[in-house]
């Protein structure tokens, strides 16, 4: 049972809608699928007083850029973007990161803007108050930190759990948003500001319309795992996504992106890591010292009862794996094209 | 005397559900979700409420024939939408055959989770009649069951799905 009222306004558009976030202010929000406001809903963590329904809008089919990129309704579930087959063909690592998003219902009904929107997780915070807490912590308005006693006041470091931004962020995708008056474009590493209290960097009123990825590079390949206890219906411990491209002669690296989510706030790019495997010939040495830089800079919290040392180790040999993944699909992807 | 005070209230409204086929007109208000609007307002239990958090899937029915969260969908969201509960896949006394295959494996235990079970079931072998083990348990993965340790389950959609899985419990 959802424990306070709040009235619900169905709309046809996302301009109505975002007319309708700068009309009523703070204290509305937009729901897609609902798979991540209602549960947060429940734990009273948010409690708007307007709840602007989107589902009424339908869905437009993914469709290719001029630029020869791909161009995706942020409204498409999550479902529709794991079995598109223009995704599967074009931006398969995309496809793959949302299948194992949640579970099947999930899928079904979450959105990919949804998805990338999410709020951040801490095993203390997700927890029905009177159970878990004495007082509120920082993120519900209280005075203190569960999970990091010592935590200054204001600093929230839970974690962000989406499985498809780290996808996207390594394949370089920009998100289209509309406004009350206008919308912008930004770049998908943008969305995510590093602060838990206050994780998503849009304005009030503005919306995701469109998720648009750029053509791939000649000789590309990309790798991608989500880590998690059962292997499904389950959020990520840590999650990694690699998309590269070779250079002609196919032994050294042109380009590298390489993301670690569900281990900070936001999802982290390991830049360090990513100019210490361009331009160098590949072998197994570098592919390990690379996922070992990765690690420095990712410095990942201890989350959902998951400690540091084990979060490191996971990450140090699943990005290796991904890597010798991403560098297998580019050479192969050289040879069919 | 006392003063009575009066809550602020949010409008209440009427919207039209198709319940296995029966159409409805029930008044909610939009905090009710789904699941509650089907047991409490229609009175249809074979849905259950488990951890209303997206967490363990018992709520489980079809709206349009997509399996989604009852205790995750507002009701005012399902105005004009057809749904399908536990209580429509029998016809009369005959069982379908998801449901046979349940009793015939041993796939029920204590049972609370059996109708989301043989809800996300039914969607799966709707759109596809003859999955394969990973398909099955790929479908089935937002479904917990804390007794039968799954096998069961997962033997009653390959019988059900005529993939030459034979009864064990007649």
């Amino acid at each position: 049972m959802i424990l306070h009222d709040f009235e619900y306004q169905r709309v046809q558009s996302l301009s109505e809608a975002a007319a309708l976030l700068a009309r009523l202010g703070a204290g509305a929000r937009v729901m897609g699928g609902g798979t991540d406001l209602l549960p947060n809903m429940r734990l009273e963590i948010v409690r708007p007083t307007t709840i602007i329904g989107l589902l009424s809008i339908d869905a437009e089919p993914p469709s290719i850029t001029p630029k020869g990129g791909l161009r995706i309704d942020a409204l498409s579930t999550l479902a529709a973007v794991a079995s598109s087959d223009l995704i599967l063909t074009k931006v398969p690592m995309l496809a793959e990161s949302a299948r194992v998003v949640g579970s099947n219902q999930v899928r079904e009904m979450g959105t990919l803007a949804g998805n990338l929107c999410q709020d951040t997780r801490c095993l203390q915070l997700n927890q029905k108050h009177d159970y878990q807490f004495k007082a509120p912590c920082f993120k519900r308005g209280g005075e203190c930190c569960y999970p990091f006693p010592s935590n200054r006041p204001g600093v929230c470091w839970s974690v962000h759990m989406s499985d498809i931004a780290p996808a996207l962020i390594a394949l370089n995708a920009e998100l289209v948003t509309v406004r009350n008056a206008g919308g912008r474009r930004l770049a998908v590493e943008d969305l995510y500001s590093g602060d838990g209290m206050h994780p998503i960097c849009l304005e009030p009123d503005e919306i995701i319309c469109e998720v648009v990825t750029p053509p791939l590079p000649k000789n590309f390949g990309w790798g991608y795992h989500k880590s998690s206890r059962r292997g499904g219906f389950e959020y990520g411990m840590a999650v990694v996504a690699v998309a590269l491209s070779l250079e002609a002669s196919l032994q050294t690296c042109a380009e590298a992106r390489i993301v670690i989510g569900a281990i900070r706030e936001r999802p982290v790019r390991a830049r360090q890591a990513e100019r210490a495997l361009i331009g160098r010939p590949i072998n197994d040495a570098l592919i390990a010292s690379t996922a070992a830089t990765a690690i420095e800079e990712a410095k990942p919290l201890q989350h959902h009862g998951f400690t540091r040392s084990y979060l490191i180790d996971n990450i140090r040999v699943y990005l290796r794996r991904v890597l010798v993944r991403a560098l297998e699909r580019a050479r192969k992807h050289s040879s069919t094209a | 005397m006392a003063q009575t005070h009066i809550e602020p209230t949010v409008r209440s409204r009427i919207i039209e559900l198709s319940v296995n086929g029966e159409r409805h007109e029930i008044v909610v208000k939009p905090r009710n979700t789904l699941v509650e609007v089907l047991r409490e307002k229609i009175g249809l239990t074979g849905t259950k409420e488990g951890c209303e958090q997206g967490a363990c899937g018992v709520c489980t029915v079809l709206l349009d024939g997509r399996p989604v969260l009852g205790c995750l969908t507002l009701a005012v969201e399902c105005d004009g939408r057809s749904v399908r509960t536990v209580e429509g896949l029998a016809q009369g006394d005959q069982l379908s055959p998801i449901q046979q295959a349940f009793l015939d494996q041993g796939a029920v235990q204590c049972g609370y989770c059996t109708a989301g079970m043989l809800m996300s079931a039914t969607a799966l072998l709707e759109h596809n009649p003859k999955p394969s083990v990973p398909e099955i348990k790929k479908a089935l993965e937002g479904n917990i069951c804390r007794c039968t340790g799954y096998n069961a389950i997962v033997a009653a959609v390959r019988q059900a799905s005529e993939q030459g899985v034979e009864p064990v419990m007649r």
